[in-house]
C-alpha cells in the first residue's frame, strides 16, 4: 500500500453524501474516519414518526427502486404506486404534462419558441424558460414557480437551475403513461445522473428514507465519529494535510466534506481557493405539515400553487402516493414556504403558520379546516442552492473542483446543488472513484463512466 | 399496497451482500444499466443492480450475493441440478445432440490421450457428452464447487474434484482442453479462474469459454431488468466481445478464436420474467420454459439468423496457451480481488 493510503481519509458528516463516500472508500481498501458534528446520522435523509402515526420525512420523500438496490435494501421497500403534480394557474388546475398540453395558448406559445430556434444561448433562467416552452407558459407557470423557490427575480438566476430537466415532453407522456399502466411511479426528472425509463421507478423503505443511512452505517459504524464537529481543515501546498476536531489534530490523506458549500472556507486554513463559496446563498424554507382527519383532499400528490398568491408555493399530499405515510383515511399536507431567516414566516408560531395556511387552503377546498387537526413545521437555512448570476462564474468553477486537490466537497449542500438522494449516491461514488485513484497513484482515467446526459427540455416540474 | 418483491415468505430475509469492482479493471467505476430480481427462482426479494464497466464494458452485478449465501441462491430446484431427460424430456435430446457437436468441434485438434478438464462441470453433462460422444482414449476430469453436483457426477462414475479451480489440487502445466461452459458468469472474479486455467494448461492447450453475451437484440430489448442473461441474482459477470477478449488476454492466454454461439435460453427467460414481473396469468408465463418445444424453437431460428450475423446469445471463446511462456504465465497488472467461489453453472 502505499503512503497516501495509511493515513485516513477523513470524511466530515454522516448524511447520505459522506456515509456513501466512507461506505465505498473503506470497502476498496481505504481507511477512513467519519466525523459527524451531531448526535445522529443520516443528515436531510431522515425520517420521524410522531405518537398518532404520522410519517414526517425531511428532505427526501422517496428514492428509487435503483438506489435500494445499490445500497442493498432492495427488498425492504414498497413500491410507490403513483406520483403526480399539478398546476394551480389563473384560478385553475392543470395536471402535469397533459393537461397543460391540453391548453391552446401554452400549445401556441410553446411551438412559437419552437419555431422561432434558440437567439443563442441562454443566459439566464427567464431566457431560458422562455426559449424553451415559450413566454406563455413561462411567465405563467414555471417562472413564478422559480422565484418563490429561489427568492430571487428569474433574471438574475442562472439557465444552469434547468439543468435537471432532462426529458423531453414525449419522453414524458411515455413515461406517465408506463406509469399508469403498472401502477408504479416511474421516476420522471428525478435523477440527472443517471439514465431514467420504464424500470426505474420509486419506492419507499420500510422504516422511512433514512434506512438508506442505516444500512451504509452498518458497516462503518466503528468509524463514526458522532458530536464530532470538525473546526479545521489544515491545508498545506494546496494539499488537505490534516483535520482539527474536539481540539485534536489528525493528519489524513485527503478530506471529504459534505459542509454547506458557503461555511466551508470558514473551516479551511492555509488556502484562499474557496473563498469566492461565502457568497454562495442557500434558499430558508419553512414546511409546515398539516395534519388531516380526511384523506385526498388533493386531487394529485403534488400541487404547484406559486401562482396563486398564497404563502406556500407548494403543496404536497404524500398519502396519495404513500398511503402508509398516515393513518388509515387520515393525511398530511406539507406546504412549502420560501422564506428568510428572521423574516416573519421564520418566526411565526408554529399554530399561527398551520391556522395561516389552512386559511389558503380554505380558499381552494372550502371546508377543509373542519378536518383540520394540527400541524409540525419544519424550518430549514438551507433548503435550496440559489444559482444566483452575481456569482455564476465561481459556482461553475466550484462544480469542477474546490481547487485543494485532495479535498471534495460532496451531497446536496456541498455540492450546491439541487440534487436528490440518488444523484448524491452516484455522484459521490464519481468523485470518490477520482479521490480512490489518486490515493492509489494511478493516473486520471478520462474513459470512467459516461454521464448521462440528454438534450434539456420539457419537464417543468420538481424545481 | 403491495411489497416489490414477489416472494414466498421464507424468504424474507435479505441476502448478505458484497461489493465487487470489475474483474478486468479492479475499479467499481460503471453507470446502472438494470435493476432485477430473482424473477425465476424468488430466492429472496431482494433487488439487485447490474453495472456496465465504463473502462471495458463488462456487466457486473455490484453488490452481489455474498459467497456465504450460494446454498441459498441455487436451491435444490435450481434446473442445472435438474437438467435430465426425465425433467425436460425433447428440450434435454435436442440440446445434448447440439452440445455434442458444439463440443466435439473444439476437440478436434487434440491428441491420441489429451486430458480435458471442465470446470464448473455441475452433474457432469458435458463430461457425459464427451464420454459418450468422443474417443477412447481422452481422459476426462471436472472440478466444482457444489457438493450437491459433485456428487450426482461422480454417482454418474465421472472423476471429479471437488472445490474451486484455484482451490482444488489440479496439476499445474497438465491439461490439453479445459472448457469453462457457463461458467464465467456464475463466479465473482472470472479474471482469476482464467488465469488459474492458464496456469493448469500445457504450453500450447487450449481454454474454451462458452458465456452469455451482452451485445444482442435480446439485451437491448430487454436489457433494463428482464433479460435473461442476469439470471438475477446468480450471473456476476457478462461479456462482450470486448470484454472477453480482455479477460484471456489478461490471462496471458492467446485468442484464437472469438465468435458468437446459438441459444434460445436468454430469449425464452426474457419473454418469461418479463411476464412474471407484470403478474401475468400462470398458463402464460408457463409457455416460456426450458420445457416448452414452442418457445424454444421459435427462439432457436430467431436466434439462428441473429448468429449469422454475428450476434448470437452464446459468446464462444478459444484460446490457446503460448508454448513460449511455458509455466511463468506473466502475472496481470490489474489487482486480484476478493477469493473467487464457483459454482454449477449451466444456465
Amino acid at each position: 500500500m502505499n503512503d497516501a493510503l495509511q493515513k485516513p481519509v477523513a470524511v466530515i458528516g454522516a448524511g447520505i453524501g459522506g456515509l456513501t463516500a466512507a461506505h465505498f472508500l473503506r470497502r476498496n481498501g481505504v481507511p477512513v474516519m467519519i466525523l459527524e458534528g451531531g448526535k445522529q446520522v443520516a443528515g436531510m435523509a431522515s425520517s420521524y414518526v410522531d405518537d398518532r402515526g404520522f410519517h414526517y420525512d425531511f428532505g427526501a420523500h422517496f428514492i428509487t427502486n435503483r438506489l435500494a438496490a445499490a445500497v442493498g435494501i432492495g427488498g425492504q421497500c414498497r413500491d410507490v404506486p403513483y406520483y403526480g403534480e399539478t398546476f394551480l394557474v389563473k384560478g385553475r388546475q392543470y395536471s402535469y404534462p397533459l393537461g397543460l398540453l391540453a391548453t391552446p395558448r401554452y400549445v401556441v406559445g410553446a411551438l412559437k419558441a419552437k419555431i422561432g430556434g434558440r437567439q443563442g444561448e441562454p443566459r439566464t433562467a427567464a431566457d431560458w424558460f422562455r426559449q424553451e416552452f415559450g413566454r406563455t407558459l413561462a411567465d405563467e407557470v414555471s417562472l413564478p414557480i422559480l422565484e418563490a423557490w429561489s427568492g430571487a427575480p428569474a433574471d438574475q438566476l442562472s439557465a444552469a437551475v434547468a439543468q435537471k430537466l432532462q426529458n423531453s415532453i414525449g419522453r414524458t407522456i411515455y413515461l406517465r403513461f408506463c406509469s399508469r399502466l403498472r401502477r408504479r411511479a416511474i421516476s420522471i426528472g428525478y435523477s440527472q445522473e443517471m439514465p431514467e425509463g420504464p424500470n426505474v421507478w420509486h419506492v419507499y423503505p420500510e422504516h422511512g428514507v433514512s434506512q438508506v443511512c442505516e444500512r451504509l452505517l452498518a458497516d462503518l459504524r466503528d468509524v463514526v465519529e458522532l458530536e464530532s464537529p470538525v473546526q479545521q481543515i489544515i491545508v498545506e501546498n494546496d494539499r488537505a494535510v490534516a483535520i482539527r476536531a474536539a481540539g485534536r489534530e489528525r493528519e489524513v490523506s485527503a478530506v471529504v466534506s459534505t459542509v454547506p458549500a458557503p461555511i466551508l472556507p470558514k473551516l479551511v486554513t492555509g488556502t484562499d481557493a474557496l473563498e469566492p463559496l461565502r457568497q454562495f446563498r442557500f434558499r430558508p424554507m419553512t414546511f409546515v405539515c398539516l395534519r388531516f382527519e380526511k384523506r385526498g383532499i388533493l386531487s394529485d400528490t403534488v400541487l404547484w400553487t406559486a401562482a396563486a398568491g398564497f404563502p406556500f408555493f407548494r403543496l404536497t399530499e404524500t398519502p396519495l402516493s404513500m398511503p402508509w405515510l398516515a393513518p388509515e383515511g387520515k393525511t398530511l399536507i406539507t406546504c412549502d414556504i420560501g422564506c428568510q431567516v428572521g423574516d416573519e414566516m421564520w418566526t411565526m408560531d408554529d399554530a399561527a403558520l398551520g391556522d395561516k395556511c389552512v386559511d389558503a387552503l380554505e380558499s381552494l377546498y372550502p371546508g377543509v379546516r373542519q378536518h383540520y387537526s394540527g400541524c409540525r413545521v419544519l424550518r430549514t437555512p438551507i433548503a435550496y442552492p440559489v444559482y444566483h448570476l452575481d456569482y455564476e462564474e465561481a459556482r461553475q468553477r466550484f462544480a469542477a473542483g474546490t481547487g485543494v486537490d485532495n479535498l471534495y466537497s460532496i451531497g446536496r449542500n456541498g455540492e450546491f446543488a439541487h440534487i436528490l438522494m440518488e444523484d448524491v449516491y452516484w455522484r459521490t461514488i464519481r468523485k470518490m472513484n477520482e479521490l480512490l485513484r489518486k490515493l492509489r497513484g494511478a493516473p486520471p482515467t478520462p474513459a470512467t463512466a459516461p454521464r448521462f446526459t440528454s438534450a434539456a427540455s420539457g419537464q417543468l416540474a420538481s424545481v | 399496497m403491495q411489497w416489490s418483491h414477489a416472494a414466498s415468505s421464507d424468504d424474507a430475509a435479505p441476502l448478505a451482500l458484497a461489493y465487487q469492482p470489475c474483474c478486468l479493471c479492479g475499479v467499481e467505476d460503471g453507470m446502472p444499466v438494470a435493476v432485477g430480481e430473482d424473477f425465476e427462482y424468488h430466492t429472496s426479494r431482494d433487488a439487485f443492480v447490474a453495472m456496465r464497466c465504463g473502462s471495458c464494458g463488462l456487466v457486473y452485478l455490484n453488490p452481489r450475493p455474498a459467497d456465504s449465501e450460494l446454498d441459498r441462491i441455487y436451491p435444490p430446484t435450481y434446473h442445472a441440478f435438474q437438467f435430465n431427460a426425465e425433467n425436460f424430456g425433447l428440450a434435454h435430446r435436442v440440446r445434448s445432440r447440439l452440445e455434442a457437436r458444439r463440443l466435439l468441434s473444439y476437440c478436434r485438434r487434440l491428441g491420441d490421450t489429451p486430458r480435458i478438464l471442465d470446470v464448473g462441470c455441475g452433474d457432469g453433462f458435458h463430461l457425459q457428452l464427451l464420454s459418450e460422444y468422443g474417443r477412447r482414449g481422452w481422459k476426462l476430469e471436472g472440478v466444482d464447487a457444489s457438493e450437491r453436483a459433485v456428487q450426482a457426477a461422480r454417482d454418474a462414475g465421472l472423476d471429479i474434484h471437488l472445490g474451486t479451480i484455484e482451490s482444488a489440487d489440479l496439476p499445474a502445466n497438465a491439461y490439453d482442453l479445459i472448457l469453462l461452459i457457463a461458467t464465467v458468469e456464475h463466479v465473482a472474479n472470472p479474471s482469476a479462474v482464467l488465469k488459474a486455467a492458464a496456469h493448469l494448461l500445457k504450453p500450447g492447450g487450449h481454454v474454451v469459454v462458452v458465456t452469455d453475451n451482452t451485445a444482442t437484440l435480446d439485451f437491448r430489448l430487454f436489457g433494463t431488468r428482464h433479460w435473461g442473461g442476469y439470471h438475477f441474482p446468480r450471473h456476476w459477470n457478462l461479456f462482450d466481445k470486448r470484454s472477453l477478449r480482455l479477460l484471456a488476454q489478461h490471462a496471458g492466454l492467446e485468442v484464437e478464436m472469438l465468435s458468437t454461439a446459438l441459444s434460445p435460453v436468454n430469449w425464452v427467460y426474457s419473454v418469461r420474467n418479463r411476464l412474471v414481473d407484470r403478474h401475468a396469468p400462470r398458463w402464460l408465463v408457463e409457455r416460456f420454459s426450458l420445457k416448452s418445444p414452442v418457445s424454444l424453437g421459435v427462439f432457436t431460428v430467431l436466434d439462428g439468423i441473429l448468429n449469422a450475423l454475428g450476434r448470437g446469445a452464446l459468446l464462444k471463446l478459444v484460446a490457446r496457451k503460448p508454448r513460449h511462456t511455458a509455466d511463468a504465465i506473466q502475472a496481470d497488472r490489474q489487482p486480484n480481488q476478493s477469493a473467487p467461489v464457483e459454482v454449477n453453472g449451466h444456465a
